[in-house]
């Protein structure tokens, strides 16, 4: 990759939560890079360091050691700010403000020039789906409703780079499909978008690359077809013609259906037991390798005892 | 320097759409109408006794006002992480201080200047003249307030906001004795309690500086270096309380 929009390098950051707590490595020498017009996913089971690496990069938290670029500026600089869009895990809102106040609030703090400003404003509500409900005190949204206007607060300054934190959840199925359509839609005009998800098929269905962390260290990262193209896992057969009874070769599954049997046997075991059943006389209708999906990925890496 | 002035207007908005602003205001107007009956009760002159504790008032519930809103609204905005939003903007920290600074800059004066206005209207009405020194005094407590509410940012980004609160109402109540300890201690031979009471003397603003009650309340000249002096002290008191707060706020994590 050429034109890297956000990298981040050996990144470490333990926390001190107190006198009496014992201290969380929550990063460890954390690493990657993503390019320009990319929709990244960043995975990882729950404590895995996913937020904690996106505030380091928004800088709410400073990190012990490792750099962070943002558009080609150091993470710190204004000039990295103005071109990053930013959207918390959970939406923090002021209670005291319209969804509209607080739009022009943030279109402040961003610098945009005043002359487009409510314009733009009604562009990002629109985009939302908010702009109905724009006028309604912020506290009295619900938790759907005030993640929208975080994510309209994060589109607001047109950003090279938006980075969300599970921009999915708790949102209702059309209010996820629209966050879809959204991040399409930013990427197509030439964003890119960091965003960190549990949720898979959003995952699968947008994601040009991803990254899996745990426990503050990178397990893996490339496209999800790379990560997933590994030798198949396992092996599902069906067969008529012999019977299961006293198979020698260790099986995962099986079952005896009325006009077949079906097993799935672990890889290393295939030939084994193929030849078993030949010897047995058994006539073969399929056999198909099982491959490993990106939830059983995560599932393999989050429980990998780690050290 | 847009950031802060929205981050200023934003805190103002959020204590004038706050009832807790409208109820130190509220005691504040009953404090300042109830001289009054003050002056009936007591023997002596009526208007002084009126305007003295009316000044007075003004005075406490100014302290209240800063100090709490100062702590409500900067521990509220980083204990439910707005801040967040705003950090990840071209925001510096300092800017975020300096901003809320000034919106509670801004509460405190606009507190100030409706119930001196309510003051002088009262005054007026009782002796059927316009006392502008009303608002020269209220004008130096507003001095005073500049440093109150930059050490309640301070203690905001320190502490938690009730240990907080007590140490600002210390700093207010320290801050309007110690240069009377300081006088008393002096005369005796060096001790521990003078060292102490020095310490505190100056580490500790000496708020009496801002107190031209007694002046204004008896007609008496007021000193133009007393009053040059006085500004000085509350931007320099100020200043330095609030680059405190950045060093501490500008390396901390927020979670
Ligand atoms: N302020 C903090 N003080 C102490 N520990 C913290 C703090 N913030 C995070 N941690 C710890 O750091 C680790 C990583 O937390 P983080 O919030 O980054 O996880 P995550 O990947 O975002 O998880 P989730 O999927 O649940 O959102 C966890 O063990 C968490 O307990
Ligand atoms: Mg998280």
């Amino acid at each position: 990759m050429s034109d890297i929009q956000l990298s981040v390098q050996g990144l470490w950051k333990t926390f001190h939560p107190g006198l009496f707590e014992a201290d969380v490595e929550a990063l460890k020498g954390l690493s990657f890079e993503v390019g320009r017009g990319e929709i990244f996913g960043f995975l990882g089971p729950n404590g895995a360091g996913k937020t904690t690496t996106i505030k380091a990069i928004c800088e709410i938290i400073r990190p012990d050691a490792g750099t962070i670029n943002v558009c080609g500026h150091p993470h710190t600089a204004p000039a990295a700010k103005r071109k990053l869009g930013f959207m918390s895990e959970s939406p923090y809102v002021y209670r005291h403000l319209s969804g509209r106040e607080y739009l022009r609030f943030c279109g402040e703090l961003l610098g945009l020039p005043p002359a487009g400003m409510e314009a733009r404003i009604a562009g990002v509500l629109d985009e939302v789906g908010m702009a109905s409900r724009a006028d309604r005190g912020l506290g009295t949204y619900s938790k759907g409703m005030q993640q929208r206007i975080g994510l309209a607060q994060a589109l607001l300054g047109d950003p090279e780079l938006l980075i969300l934190d599970e921009p999915m959840s708790g949102l209702d199925p059309l209010g996820r499909r629209d966050v879809r359509d959204i991040i399409l839609a930013r990427a197509a005009a030439g964003a890119t978008v960091f965003f960190s998800s549990h949720i898979i098929p959003d995952v699968e269905a947008l994601c040009d690359r991803v990254a899996i962390v745990v426990d503050g260290r990178l397990r893996a990262i490339g496209t999800v077809d790379e990560l997933l193209a590994r030798d198949p896992v396992s092996f599902e057969l069906t067969f008529t013609g012999a019977a299961l009874d006293g198979l020698a070769t260790p099986l995962e599954a099986s079952h005896e259906r009325s006009d077949a049997t079906w097993v799935r046997v672990a890889t290393p075991h295939r030939d084994a037991l193929l030849a078993e059943l030949g010897g047995r006389g058994a006539r073969l209708l399929s056999l198909n390798p099982v491959r490993i999906s990106l939830e059983d990925l995560l599932v393999e890496h989050s429980a990998e005892p780690t050290t | 320097m847009r950031a802060i002035r929205a981050i200023a207007a934003n805190t103002f908005r959020e204590a004038i759409r706050d009832r807790i602003l409208y109820l130190f205001v509220g005691f504040a107007l009953a404090m300042v109408v109830s001289t009054k009956l003050f002056g009936m009760l007591t023997v002596g002159d009526e208007a002084k006794i009126v305007k003295d504790i009316g000044l007075a008032s003004i005075q406490f519930f100014s302290m209240l006002i800063a100090v709490m809103m100062s702590m409500l609204l900067v521990s509220r905005e980083v204990d439910s992480r707005t801040v967040f939003i705003i950090l990840a903007k071209p925001v510096r920290r300092w800017q975020f201080l300096v901003g809320k600074y000034l919106g509670l800059v801004a509460i405190v004066t606009a507190n100030l200047v409706f119930i001196t206005v309510v003051l002088a209207v009262m005054v007026l009405a009782y002796t059927g003249q316009w006392d502008p020194m009303l608002f020269f005094a209220a004008a130096m407590t507003l001095l005073e307030m500049l440093v109150l509410a930059a050490f309640a940012i301070l203690f905001a980004v320190l502490t938690r906001p009730i240990l907080g609160s007590l140490m600002t109402l210390a700093v207010f109540v320290v801050g309007h004795t110690s240069a009377e300890l300081w006088l008393l201690t002096r005369q005796l031979p060096g001790s521990l309690t003078r060292g102490l009471v020095a310490v505190v003397y100056h580490l500790i603003p000496n708020l009496e500086r801002f107190n031209f009650r007694t002046e204004v309340v008896h007609g008496l000249p007021v000193a133009p270096a007393a009053v040059g002096w006085a500004v000085i002290y509350a931007v320099a008191f100020a200043a330095v309380a609030l680059v405190l707060a950045d060093l501490r706020f500008r390396s901390r994590d927020l979670r």
